[in-house]
């Protein structure tokens, strides 16, 4: 319960870096998405459903701030949520591994469903300037941000669930 | 006095230990002090530029707003702003710097709004060329590039020619700066040339911004395709 109370400050906090910090860090047009990363760290580390509510409450933060209608954002977390649980335990044991895979995974989910979304809206957004410009620089710098992130997401789940580790 | 100094040696230094811990303490202070006056007079300097160009077209009425975020999508080209509908801020109204046009006021809440800036994907401005008696429109993209569309094949496009808005449309006032033309794609089989334009502000570095409150936006809906069906 405590675990899902604490999402709410996290990851209004990594919204708000998100906004005003990180975004302002791109690499061509990508730029790292903090949230979907926050998600990933909680979920490879629970057996919980908790990694759920994570995304639930960072999908309507960044719902809250974003153009994107409401569900991308949401629709995205929680398909990393899902596929960390899917993943859980099954790759050598090891969460990093399965950290780099979901985050992977995971913004290429969010990518094509924005650029589904702007097809649909009329916007020429060609698969493969989006994939050279934006998704890989995305891709990167998510896999930049993964091992800090893991590291605080460890700590604050130490201090929530002490004991609850499945590393 | 050489045999005074001996004795009140110590004491001196317990009393220079001190008074360089304390001077080291101002320092430190100054120091902050410094880098907050620094901030302050950049702010300053940009409030100013932005007082400037309200004062050169004293027709329109303002409200300076900090950015004080940017939308997390990569795809996307918005800021947020620090005015909202409790400042006045509404619906569609204009956004400019001092160098020229920004975009425009997309969603407002009480206290911040989201701008949709001229690079976005789905923004298209009305322009004319600032020598010539021509239309055109202006379009971004998901990279942020904009790009000139609509010009007749007949116009003499140049690179560094300037573009205004022309105020077609009712969503934007006429006469503001744009950008300027880089690169034209000319071929003879097209009906229309297109050109990359620069855009005179640099959406990576703003601070501060305009919005333009006595500005009615026109919504010409009602006169397009869906009425004559």
């Amino acid at each position: 319960m405590l675990a899902n109370f604490v999402s709410i400050p996290f990851m209004l906090l990594l919204s708000v870096l998100q906004s005003t910090a990180i975004s302002r860090i791109t690499l061509i047009n990508g730029c790292a998405d903090l949230v979907l990363i926050g998600v990933a760290c909680w979920g490879v580390k629970e057996k919980g459903y908790n990694a759920f509510v994570w995304a639930l409450v960072g999908g309507l933060f960044t719902a809250l701030i974003t153009a994107m209608p409401f569900y991308i954002p949401i629709a995205s977390y929680i398909f990393v949520a899902l596929l960390a649980k899917i993943l859980f335990g099954r790759i050598w044991q090891s969460p990093i591994l399965m950290l780099i895979i979901v985050v992977f995974i995971g913004t290429i989910f969010q990518h094509i469903l924005s650029i589904f979304y702007l097809q649909v809206n009329g916007v020429s957004a060609g698969l493969i300037t989006s994939l050279r410009n934006i998704t890989l620089p995305s891709l990167l710098l998510n896999l930049f941000f993964v091992f800090p992130m893991y590291v605080v997401v460890s700590d604050l789940r130490q201090w929530v669930l002490p004991g609850e580790d499945y590393e | 006095m050489a045999v005074y100094d001996f004795f009140t040696l110590p004491r001196d230094v317990t009393e220079l230990i001190q008074r360089n811990s304390e001077l080291e303490d101002e320092v430190a202070n100054l120091q902050s002090q410094i880098i907050q006056l620094q901030e302050q007079l950049q702010e300053a300097d940009i409030l100013y530029s932005l007082l400037d160009y309200a004062r050169s077209r004293p027709a329109d009425e303002y409200i300076a707003a900090a950015v004080i975020g940017r939308d997390p999508s990569p795809f996307l080209q918005y800021i947020i702003i620090d005015h909202g509908s409790d400042d006045g801020i509404r619906y569609g109204m204009p956004v400019v710097t001092q160098q020229g046009l920004v975009g425009r006021v997309e969603a407002v809440t009480a206290s911040a709004a989201r701008v949709q800036l001229i690079s976005d994907a789905q923004s298209t401005v009305n322009v004319t060329l600032q020598t010539q008696d021509a239309d055109a429109l202006i379009e971004g993209s998901i990279s942020g590039d904009i790009t000139l569309e609509m010009l007749n094949q007949n116009v003499s496009l140049n690179t560094g020619d300037i573009l205004l808005t022309s105020g077609l449309g009712g969503n934007y006032p006429a006469d503001i700066l744009v950008g300027q033309v880089v690169d034209i794609q000319k071929t003879e089989n097209e009906l229309f040339q297109t050109a990359y334009i620069q855009p005179v502000v640099d959406f990576d570095t703003l601070r501060a911004v305009l919005v333009i409150t006595n500005f009615q936006t026109t919504n010409i809906s009602p006169l397009t395709n869906e009425t004559e069906r």
